[in-house]
């Protein structure tokens, strides 16, 4: 069941500032439309500046569209009025990535916590009980309640900033780059403990980041973006498997793998992604595409799809055709020693 | 083979409001000329402090080396004046950063810096300091280089401000790069381009690098050999490969499951739970014990060293080298 549709979503923002607005039309989104089922979870990867949190921000409607419309449930979110938009919110929560910026340190978490529930109208002692579900919910004590954000740990900062997000039982939750500021061993306490989270509560996540190996991880379906549109948009496996965009591949072909005996061959790009300001004309990685041709500055690739596979790029099927360079992931051998010795962590696991 | 640089029992204090507690705790290794040692561990392990320590770089106060000799090309570092030491720095042994700014000053263009470093450290002329600086943003594949010569940093973006820094600290051909989290700050293509580049310069010049990362994916494009930090120590250290085929000790196991695997479908991470401890508060026995899954009265009570377990492959773990069924019986 689909909960979330945004259709043709476009955010220009106008760069610089002064009345005159010299700096130009920063196009950060340009034309996105994609679809969310409740329970489920779809990613938005790309490089910095290639609009995911824009979009993330667009379908909160913590800020307004240029253009296009984001539905939530059957309704559509800019058409609402500032009390059902605020009603709407108990369902539309965000995680953010630096837990040390996204927590008011005056606030201990319980009262944190019981603000939302304040404001969604729960009862003083529904109020209590649910703060304490919350907390053992994302595995933090009791006792944790009367403290103050500077006295945890940054892992332990992204729980209460989960415990925000669910505390008033939303349905969606955008999480951006939940976890790229915290070291490996708390990043996948977090990523597990996301997880676990949404098959108990039935979370329809739309998770922003750029960690691939993580997106493998914890995604249904993935969207790619590149400056402000999605470039390839499939079910995970499908897009691991057989990435269908040049850029896609390039990406995946650029992971730092840690496995020193993985096969591949790279498909390097060449220079910097190009500014948001003056994109290129047609398709908007063709300046940094080897498969590059006349079509593709002239003409913009519409988004695809083709068994259950959307892509926007002319030549696709030719470039698949003539072998990608997309990294051989099976190529690595088993190792049973250490997936037992691993096992004994995950046994471990709360 | 004499090695480039042998660190011998290095212990690097800070003095802070809560008392004082070793950064780096006792860490030995050594690095052979032209190869790559990954220096691996999370925020607080001692990875950084042991670059800046090395480099002559530690702030004092509150930061000081209290034990342990450096020697680089057989001489004692910690013996050197402040201002033999500044031969040594940017000349033998060069640094780059996670941030390129720091290191750039911006109200200097990029080639002025460059002929800087030459001219401080070599018996040339501006006029052909200026060429070889030319040639060092050439060989770092800066873009036009004659033009972004004249390019102050803030013009530059991130990777090629990383280029620049790159370009700044091998234009002497240092013997030895110290290289703190050089792609971090970077996106994914770029830092795909930037190991590229490393791996080639590293390969034409024949430079030893020490590469700090937290990430093991860095790590296994790049090194020859891999030192595992935990809690000031090295933990494990072992040839790259080796070092991802079989851990042998498990912080190394737990850390290499932390990472989701590209070529596995996994329903949870076998994550390693709790934290890093606590500097002023550490466990007493085995620093990862409290953590560790096979954990033993032994451990709780004795620390164990880093010993060798064949000639390349050294684990501080009373267990090691690790047997799954053996393990599984203890814990």
């Amino acid at each position: 069941m689909t909960i979330l549709r945004a259709e043709r979503l476009v955010k220009h923002f106008h760069a610089g500032n002064g009345w005159l607005r010299r700096g130009g039309v920063v196009h950060a989104v340009d034309d996105v439309s994609f679809e969310l089922a409740a329970g489920e979870t779809l990613a938005l990867v790309g490089e910095s500046g290639c609009g995911k949190s824009t979009t993330g921000r667009l379908v909160l409607r913590l800020i307004e569209p240029t253009a296009g419309h984001v539905s939530f449930e059957g309704r559509d979110l800019f058409a609402l009025g500032e009390r059902e938009m605020r009603a709407a919110r108990r369902s539309l929560q965000i995680i953010f990535q630096d837990p040390y910026a996204s927590l008011n340190p005056r606030m201990t978490v319980a009262q944190m916590l019981a603000e939302p529930l304040m404001l969604h109208g729960f009862e003083p002692a529904r109020r209590r009980d649910r703060i304490s579900e919350v907390l053992e919910l994302v595995g933090l004590a009791p006792q944790h309640a009367q403290r103050y954000p500077h006295e945890f740990s940054g892992g332990q900062r992204q729980r209460i900033g989960i415990a925000r997000a669910i505390v008033v039982e939303p349905k969606l939750i955008v999480c951006d780059e939940p976890v790229s500021a915290l070291d490996v061993s708390i990043q996948a306490q977090v990523v597990n403990l996301l997880k676990s989270l949404q098959g108990r509560l039935r979370l329809a996540y739309l998770f922003i980041a750029h960690d691939l190996a993580v997106v493998k991880h914890i995604a249904d379906r993935v969207a790619v973006m590149y400056l402000g549109k999605i470039v390839e948009l499939a079910p995970k496996d499908e897009l691991f498997a057989r990435p269908r965009h040049p850029y896609t591949q390039a990406l995946l072909s650029a992971i730092p793998v840690p496995e020193p005996r993985l096969r591949r061959s790279r498909l390097l790009l060449e220079g910097d992604v190009p500014s948001p300001i003056d994109p290129p004309s047609g398709c908007r990685f063709r300046t940094r595409c080897p498969y590059a041709r006349e079509l593709c500055a002239s003409a913009v690739p519409p988004l695809v799809e083709q068994d259950g596979h959307a892509t926007a790029c002319h030549f696709w099927k030719e470039i698949a055709a003539s072998g990608a360079a997309v990294p051989d992931f099976a190529s690595v051998p088993p190792n049973p020693r250490l997936e037992r010795l691993q096992a004994a962590f995950a046994g471990r696991a709360s | 083979m004499t090695a480039l640089l042998d660190v011998r029992g290095l212990r690097t204090a800070f003095q802070t409001d809560a008392g004082t507690f070793n950064a780096v705790d006792g860490l030995s290794f050594s690095l052979e000329a032209g190869r790559t040692l990954g220096i691996v561990g999370e925020s607080g392990c001692g990875k950084s402090v042991t670059a800046l320590s090395i480099m002559g770089l530690i702030a004092s106060p509150p930061g000081r080396i209290v034990d342990g000799e450096i020697l680089f090309e057989g001489a004692s570092l910690r013996q050197l004046s402040p201002a033999q030491m500044r031969d040594v720095r940017g000349n033998r042994i060069s640094m780059i950063f996670q941030e390129p700014m720091t290191s750039l000053n911006p109200a200097f263009t990029i080639g002025e810096q460059i002929v800087e470093g030459i001219v401080r450290h070599r018996a040339v002329g501006r006029a052909q300091a200026r060429e070889q600086a030319v040639e060092m943003l050439r060989r770092v594949r800066m873009p036009s280089p004659e033009r972004r010569f004249h390019d102050h940093p803030h013009k530059l973006s991130g990777g090629m401000r990383q280029r620049a820094m790159i370009a700044m600290a091998l234009a002497l051909k240092p013997r030895l790069l110290i290289a703190d989290e050089p792609t971090t700050a970077l996106d994914v293509t770029i830092q795909a381009q930037i190991l590229e580049l490393m791996r080639q310069l590293r390969d034409e010049t024949g430079t030893a690098i020490i590469l700090i990362t937290h990430d093991l994916g860095v790590v296994a494009e790049l090194a020859h050999d891999v030192a595992v930090m935990y809690a000031g120590r090295i933990v494990e250290k072992a040839p790259v490969e080796e070092l991802f085929a079989r851990p042998e000790h498990p912080y190394t196991v737990g850390l290499l499951g932390s990472i989701p695997k590209l070529n596995l479908r996994q329903q949870r991470l076998p994550a390693i739970e709790g934290q890093v401890p606590n500097p002023w508060n550490l466990p007493a026995g085995c620093r990862f014990s409290p953590r560790c899954p096979f954990v033993t009265r032994k451990c709780r009570a004795e620390d164990p060293p880093l010993i060798a377990l064949d000639a390349s492959h050294a684990s501080a773990c009373w267990y090691a080298p690790l047997e799954p069924a053996k393990l599984v019986q203890l814990a």
